[in-house]
């Protein structure tokens, strides 16, 4: 759907600034332009998928670049925002490599911050207007 | 919660509601988009696992 007059006066807004806002908090970018119900769907789904790979014992991957896909999937980690820093602040998501779900576990952890990345890119052509 | 068809399916659930927020406007769209990923999803899923049966042979 195209962008409705209303859509674009919201454009002045800085996108980079709606970016960071969107990937700090996954589904913000959306509530801020006025997308509200898919920002919270946004909000619900993608926190949800995220604390249910910690509960099925995921790894919060560190950044060790000496092990390239290590780093890779802390970047898709760090994707999702504020639930990250929280879980870390937190103490959760050492994972548990012996447990039969942790594969399981860290696929919802980096599926989620993938597609919360996404999120960050919907919202920014939503912000130039060009949704 | 360790069964691999219970695990897809919250996982594709999650996914397909994503997808189908995210590229979808009108939410009727969006209920139909995702109940066909959804479906897509789980199909595939099934589909792959009895392919993949006979392996290794």
């Amino acid at each position: 759907m195209r962008a409705t007059p209303a859509d674009r006066t919201q454009t002045t807004s800085t996108p980079y600034l709606i970016c960071a806002l969107a990937w700090f908090l996954p589904g913000a970018g959306h509530f801020w332009l006025g997308r509200r119900q898919k920002g919270i769907v946004f909000l619900v789904a993608l926190s949800l998928m995220f604390a249910f790979g910690l509960w099925l014992q995921g790894r919060l991957f560190p950044f060790e670049i000496t092990q390239p896909l290590v780093a890779l999937m802390a970047v898709a980690d760090v994707g999702v925002g504020l639930p990250y820093f929280v879980a870390r602040t937190a103490g959760i998501g050492a994972g548990d490599v012996v447990a039969i779900t942790y594969e399981y576990g860290n696929t919802f952890i980096i599926a989620a911050g993938l597609l919360n990345m996404l999120v960050v890119l919907d919202a920014f052509d939503i912000a130039k207007g060009r949704k | 919660m360790t069964s691999h068809l219970g695990l897809m399916v919250i996982f594709s659930l999650f996914v397909s509601v994503v997808f189908a927020v995210l590229t979808r406007d009108d939410p009727r769209e969006q209920i139909k988009f995702g109940a066909r990923l959804f479906g897509g999803f789980i199909g595939a899923g099934i589909l792959m696992g009895w392919l993949l049966y006979p392996l290794p042979l």
